[in-house]
């Protein structure tokens, strides 16, 4: 949903074409090695905006698709003032790294130790990317960028003292029940 | 060849039932202008492993090699010889001397070592100023950041030109802003000026920066992985492969 809304916010500050939307939002997202967005994401957004009716779109004479100018539309004024008006919660709860380690519980096969050992050298070498991707940005003109990898960095770091803490109980989390469902007889045939 | 090389490394403290095992057969080669960080939980054998590649303590079995030459067989004069003109140890505190200035406490080890004192600042100043410490060279270290002053405490080890340095929780005393300069300071010895450095933390935040981590666990190596990309162990068999051929 963000990238729809900031299309929106974009287009509140002036009228654009759909590439230069494009481009616009992606140096606001980071750059395109941060977040790259498709040019066929951007005009599918950019469709629905419009069928919603949250922009206009208007075309000069005889112009193909790549003269196309987008405006905001009232409604999507209000759409934008209630986005910016609410929390921003991303959802650390659905994690790979923790449905492998589950299953670790459950496939004798698979080694929680080597599972904890794998994420933290594939964290670490993120870690270390991050940090010279950060340390090649001037902090007089591209602050925003660094703060961006602050934000990984502390992520990262976060996630690691987790595996720590995993590694450290680990030998009681096995000592207890796996989760599983409660399922209920659904009627199946019996097989006879 | 590599510039420290560990074969079979066994320390055990205590005797009897009171006995622990600190390190339990330990191999591991560290090349040239590598920067590596070894890393665990407390009591993993971390700090013991890297007393014993600076010959700081004796193994009970096995052996370290610093540019081929085997140091657990070398007599204590020869090791103090070696450890004081080959090595550069930095550590948590930076032990610098109060009345002092920065640059006379980074030309001490020349000083001592024997060398004119205005040859020895000649050489103090250089690595102050590659270490962004040139514009402080008169100040007493209480006059000087924790940052600042671990700063004087690398160019002090570096000054002797050591083929390794040993870097024991380099940043343990500092704030992150401070840390993540140090390492910064570390990264550059490496990149720049070619040295090679094995540095014992806990930190992550500056484990980025090195090129490789061994993690120990219970006093053996449980990983050993090369930040940008890749396992340093698998690199290292490729390699033996490729020189058998």
């Amino acid at each position: 949903m963000s990238v729809r809304h900031t299309l929106l916010g974009l287009l509140a500050k002036e009228p654009r074409y759909g590439y230069e939307l494009r481009a616009s939002f992606m140096a606001l997202a980071g750059g395109a090695q941060n977040w790259e967005v498709k040019p066929a994401q951007v005009y599918t957004t950019l469709n629905r905006l419009v069928e919603a009716g949250l922009i206009t779109r208007s075309a000069p004479d005889g112009g193909g698709d790549e003269k196309v100018v987008y405006q905001i539309a009232q409604a999507g004024q209000a759409e934008l003032e209630k986005w910016l008006g609410e929390g921003s919660l991303s959802d650390p709860q659905q994690d790979a790294f923790f449905l492998k380690l589950m299953l670790s519980l459950e496939l004798p096969e698979v080694d929680a130790m080597r599972l904890i050992q794998t994420q933290r050298a594939a964290l670490y070498q993120e870690l270390h990317r991050i940090t010279t991707l950060r340390g090649e940005l001037d902090p007089h003109r591209e602050l925003a960028r660094i703060l961006l990898m602050d934000k990984a960095v502390m992520h990262l770091e976060a996630d690691l003292r987790w595996l720590d803490m995993i590694e450290a109980r680990l030998d009681e989390v096995k000592k207890q029940p796996v989760p599983r469902p409660e399922l209920r007889p659904r009627g199946r045939p019996s097989g006879k | 060849m590599a510039m420290i090389e560990v074969k079979d490394l066994s320390k055990v403290y205590g005797q009897g039932s009171a006995a622990v095992t600190a390190l339990k057969d330990v191999s591991l080669s560290i090349q040239k202008g590598q920067f590596v960080a070894v890393m665990g939980p407390s009591g993993c054998g971390k700090s013991t492993l890297l007393h014993l590649i600076g010959g700081l303590d004796r193994p009970n079995n096995g052996s370290v090699s610093i540019d081929g030459k085997d140091i657990s067989k070398m007599d204590d004069t020869k090791l103090t010889e070696m450890r004081r003109r080959q090595m550069g140890f930095i550590f948590q505190f930076y032990n610098l001397i109060p009345v002092l200035s920065a640059e006379e406490n980074a030309a001490l080890p020349l000083i001592l070592d024997g060398m004119k004192p205005e040859q020895a600042r000649v050489k103090a100043r250089e690595w102050l100023d590659r270490n962004q410490m040139g514009d402080r060279l008169t100040h007493r270290p209480d006059q000087l950041s924790g940052g600042q002053q671990q700063r004087v405490a690398i160019s002090r080890a570096l000054v002797a030109d050591p083929i390794i340095i040993l870097a024991d929780e380099p940043t343990g005393n500092l704030d992150s802003r401070a840390s993540d300069e140090i390492a910064g300071v570390l990264r550059n010895i490496v990149t720049k000026w070619g040295h090679t450095v094995l540095m014992v933390t806990h930190d992550p935040r500056i484990t980025a920066y090195a090129d490789r981590i061994i993690f120990l666990k219970d006093g053996q190596i449980v990983d050993d992985t090369l930040l940008d990309g890749g396992k340093a162990e698998n690199a290292r068999r490729l390699k033996e492969k490729v020189e058998q051929l």
